[in-house]
């Protein structure tokens, strides 16, 4: 079992090797490699989740692997999973083989696309197994160059503008995070384990500070501050959001869907595996603060996303929203609290990649995606009478989304309400209001896309085919049975999310 | 005496078989005079000569650090090292230089002998241990660099940047000279070994003097490397001059400049007296201004030699902190880096030489669409544009890494966010060619003439050693055997 988060890890690469090898004009050849590649590696996560033992806390020493790298500056090749990374893990094995799935239609240089598809899965995985600060940072950054060309080159009409932004804008929370990463490093003692992000959790920087520009500063707070904005940026909280609804409108659906369903969580992701256990202290004392930006995105999220006419758009701002409720989640510091994050944090990935996928699904029918276009006509109307299939399954996700009971939205929303309730009263209060908004805006687009009169040229859109609905049909299972029954997700987070709670408890 | 001149001209060789290399360039070069002969011979005989000094310099590497010529040169692993790049360097621009329109058929030789000449006026600077070698050193590689710049001479820019070049670089080698002999007057010698414990006793009055002193050895000095404020030939010269020439310049006599550079900061400013705390200061603020000069000035570019010279010159900055810290560790983040941005530049300026070959320009637009033309030649670009705006796992990444490893150990957080900053400055206009070379659509669809079979497995080959060294990278921050840098 040793090497399976070697599999799982280089398993796209060799996926996306052999798609390279496919002489050009193989398109079924292509696709099928491709799915091929990605249900293997999706099995392959499975399996791990088999083989994941419950009530280990830390990482699972049935799966670490590490091998020396470069040793001079003691860089280790060091992977491993614990139950805030499985979730994640599992959620990215499943959204890439159904976003290959859903980009069977893609007919634009097909084979580059689905190697950087592939090349992508295989850099997440990297994110979320790296134990090594500097392989994480190699992964993190590595991330952006796939959905960097993804975006630019089968994006939408702007998406040179949006491609370049979101580049710029997580780069730069990266690069300043290096440097924070490299001063921990020399602040662990350049010793053995000196990049080994589990040497440096548990406070060990409390008392340290550093001299700047003449002035004094915490170590601590210094740096957990450049970690903030390298993780924020990522997730995207208020005010570091505004690449966000860019580089969704303008991305390819199959890139929407993992976006905001793998690529968001890195950020929050980031804060439970590295700010918070490693700055403990820095954590509990801005607690507040994280928990206000959650707040604000989750209503600001909120309102614009009410004020698009976007559908796209829309969902964009919604996963703002909805991340900031993760964010809130964490700022509980609590075992509710931050176990519901985890949740939300796996069920926003279900929920928003079939609401991503639906838009995806309409687009091919209609080419645009105006719920009102800029004209003041309506964009679609009657879908439902037209689409049944469709609309069933856009309801699905829709109150998933919205968080109603039954479906897996409402249990992680609950149990972050459940944790912030204590800490911060008054932010649960205007917080719920950011859920009446949820539901609001998202009533609302429906309203006005699936109900009125069938418009005409909605009357020539055809229902979901067989491919549509069999990607859809997983998500859906996932959004109804982990409402009713959490705990296969909420069981293998416990002991993880426990053994974090209790280490900031301490402070 | 006869005995030390021996022991001398053995450690010497690698130089002296330059020496020799370009005096048989010259004579084959005339040889091969008339126009449209064939000079692929007289290439393949620099190749020898300098697959030969290549060779002798690495058996160099292990060896104890040791002065030959009365002190006059030094050879120790860093000088070595530096040399080597140079000789790299250099190897690459010449058959660039063959390949490349830029130069006039008729003068590809004289680029081949102008280059060892050059290349040995850098090597002696690397290995300069008094004042005298050094200014030697410095002539040596600036007239014949002035020379080359005006190499296309029916060319009014390149001719103008030849003039500028010459100008400039006087006005510099004259104020460098100034302060070298101010040093000498104070201190009564130009041997680096004897001038180095007297530089502690200086007192007062002094030692003020004598800073304003190595203030204006520093202009000579900056003025090579472009260092702010002594940057503004630089893209000039670079957008004047034929592109093999340009790549020459962004290597050869950058890193001879900061062979000097480090070799004096490391012998003269090694302790934490008052000048070597106000000499520390002036390295801090000359990196940060120079690598932000470079990167913001570099983002209006469309000419795409130029934002290549802008570009190093936010590179120059970047190996500057690399001198600020002082320390063997620093030296080795700057031979890594010289390692790794000669690879990337060769790349670079070699595929913008074959588009300005066919296109007759090297604006940016015709990049545009080159992946759907060479598919490979615009992922390998790619590859070198993302290595040069330090992203994993290139090799840009890893020299980046380590300068700022090497800054922040010192504690100089300020500096390292600096250059944080920087980077993603650089990272913009590095996208921006990206852009225009994989996201537009190309105005024609015909293949590039230029890149023959033989170019593009060259240009692949290049390439290869950026990811390599991005990704296996242990080691090759010691490579100098274990033995000592330096020759203290």
């Amino acid at each position: 079992m040793s090497g399976l988060l070697n599999w799982i890890l280089w398993s796209p690469i060799v996926g996306m090797i052999a798609i390279l090898a496919i002489p050009k004009g193989n398109d079924n050849a292509t696709r099928w490699t491709a799915l091929v590649s990605t249900a293997i590696t999706f099995a392959l996560t499975l399996v791990l989740y088999a083989n994941f033992d419950q009530s280990i806390p830390g990482m699972q020493p049935d799966f670490l692997v590490k091998m020396p790298w470069i040793e001079q500056f003691h860089i280790f090749y060091s992977l491993g999973i614990d139950g805030i990374s499985l979730p994640m893990t599992l959620l990215n094995g499943l959204l890439f083989f159904l976003c290959i799935m859903s980009s069977w239609t893609v007919e634009k240089n097909l084979k580059g696309y689905f190697a950087l598809l592939l090349m992508l899965q295989s850099t997440v995985f990297g994110v979320f197994f790296s134990l090594d600060f500097f392989l994480f940072y190699v992964y993190w950054e590595v991330m952006l160059i796939p959905m960097f060309f993804l975006i630019g080159v089968w994006g939408g009409e702007n998406r040179e503008y949006a491609a370049v932004k979101f580049f710029l804008y997580t780069f730069f929370g990266s690069i300043v995070m290096l440097v924070g990463i490299i001063a921990l490093y020399y602040a662990t003692g350049k010793g053995v384990d000196s990049f080994s992000i589990l040497a440096m959790h548990g406070g060990k920087f409390t008392d340290m500070t550093v001299h700047i520009f003449g002035t004094d500063f915490s170590f601590e707070h210094l740096f957990f501050w450049t970690m903030f904005l390298g993780f924020a940026i990522k997730v995207p909280v208020f005010p570091f959001h505004t690449w966000l609804p860019h580089a969704h409108v303008q991305a390819p659906t199959a890139v929407s869907v993992i976006l905001a369903g793998v690529l968001l969580k890195m950020g929050t992701y980031g804060f439970l595996r590295f700010s918070f256990p490693i700055f403990p202290a820095a954590s509990v004392e801005y607690s507040t603060i994280i928990g206000v930006l959650g707040l604000i995105s989750v209503i600001y999220g909120a309102l614009c996303a009410m004020a698009q006419d976007d559908i796209k758009k829309l969902i964009a701002y919604s996963s703002v929203s909805h991340m900031g409720f993760v964010m809130m989640g964490m700022a509980a510091m609590n075992t509710q609290g931050m176990n519901g994050a985890v949740l939300q944090m796996f069920n926003h990935g279900t929920s928003t990649a079939m609401m991503f996928l639906l838009i995806g699904v309409l687009y091919e029918r209609s080419h645009h995606r105006w719920i009102v276009r800029p004209d003041g006509t309506k964009g679609f109307g009657g879908l439902y009478t037209q689409m049944p299939k469709y609309s069933i399954i856009f309801i699905i996700g829709m109150f998933a989304s919205m968080g109603l009971p039954g479906l897996s939205g409402f249990i992680s929303e609950a149990l972050i309400f459940l944790g912030i309730y204590p800490k911060f009263t008054t932010m649960t209060v205007l917080a719920l209001i950011g859920l009446l908004l949820g539901a609001a805006y998202l009533l609302w687009a429906f309203k006005r896309m699936f109900f009125g009169d069938v418009n005409d040229e909605v009357k020539e859109y055809d229902d979901m085919n067989l491919r549509e609905v069999a990607y859809m049909v997983p998500l859906c299972i996932c959004v109804v049975v982990f409402g009713i029954f959490p705990s296969p997700i909420l069981n293998i987070m416990k002991a993880s999310v426990g053994q974090l709670v209790d280490l900031l408890s301490k402070y | 005496m006869i005995d030390i001149l021996k022991l001398s001209v053995q450690l010497y060789a690698p130089e002296l078989v330059c020496v020799v290399l370009m005096c048989l360039l010259l004579v084959a070069e005339a040889m091969h005079h008339e126009e449209g002969t064939d000079r692929t011979k007289v290439y393949l005989l620099a190749t020898l000569g300098l697959v030969v000094t290549a060779g002798l310099l690495i058996m160099n590497l292990g060896a104890a650090p040791s002065a030959a010529f009365y002190k006059a040169v030094v050879i120790d692993s860093f000088g070595t090292l530096m040399k080597l790049i140079m000789v790299l360097g250099t190897l690459g621009a010449l058959w660039l230089a063959h390949s490349s329109k830029d130069i006039y058929s008729n003068l590809k030789s004289e680029f081949a002998v102008m280059a060892v000449g050059t290349l040995i006026g850098g090597m002696l600077l690397a290995s300069a241990n008094n004042m005298l070698t050094l200014y030697l050193g410095i002539e040596i590689l600036s007239i014949l660099s002035y020379v080359m710049t005006s190499l296309k001479r029916e060319d009014s820019t390149s001719t103008e940047a030849g003039m500028k070049y010459a100008l400039y670089g006087g006005l510099t080698a004259g104020v460098m000279l100034f302060g070298m002999s101010h040093i000498y007057g104070m201190l009564g010698s130009i041997q680096f070994a004897e001038i180095v414990p007297k530089v502690a006793e200086l007192q007062g009055a002094d030692q003020v003097f004598l800073m304003a002193s190595f203030l204006l050895f520093f202009a000579g000095l900056g003025y090579k490397i472009s260092a702010f404020p002594f940057h503004m030939w630089s893209p000039d010269v670079y957008q004047g001059a034929p592109i093999p020439v340009t790549a020459f310049f962004a290597i050869v006599p950058k890193m001879a400049g900061m062979a000097v550079l480090i070799r004096v900061s490391h012998l003269f400013f090694a302790g934490d007296g008052a000048l070597s705390v106000a000499w520390v200061g002036l390295l801090h603020v000359v990196a940060a201004l120079t690598m932000t000069v470079g990167n913001v000035s570099a983002i209006g570019q469309d000419s795409v030699k130029r934002l290549l010279a802008f570009s190093s010159i936010g590179h120059v900055g970047m190996m500057i902190m690399g001198v600020v810290v002082l320390n063997e560790v620093g030296t080795r983040a700057i031979i890594y880096y010289g390692m790794a941005y000669l690879f990337m530049t060769l790349v670079a300026f070699w595929i913008t030489s074959v588009l300005n070959d066919t296109y007759g320009t090297d604006s940016q637009a015709v990049f545009r669409g080159l992946i759907y033309r060479h598919p490979v030649m615009a992922i390998m670009m790619s590859i070198v544009l993302f290595s040069l705006a330090g992203m994993p796992p290139f090799s840009g990444f890893v020299a980046k890494f380590n300068i700022l490893s090497v800054v922040i150990e010192k504690k100089y957080y300020g500096l390292a966010f600096i250059a944080a900053l920087n980077s993603v400055v650089g990272l913009y206009y590095y996208m921006k060619l990206i852009k225009e070379m994989v996201f537009s659509k190309a105005e024609s669809t015909e293949p590039v003439v230029g890149f023959t079979d033989s170019t593009r497995v060259l240009i692949v080959a290049l390439t290869i050693p950026v990811v390599m060294m991005g990704i296996f990278w242990d080691g090759l921050m010691g490579l100098s055997g274990g033995a000592k840098l330096f020759l203290q």
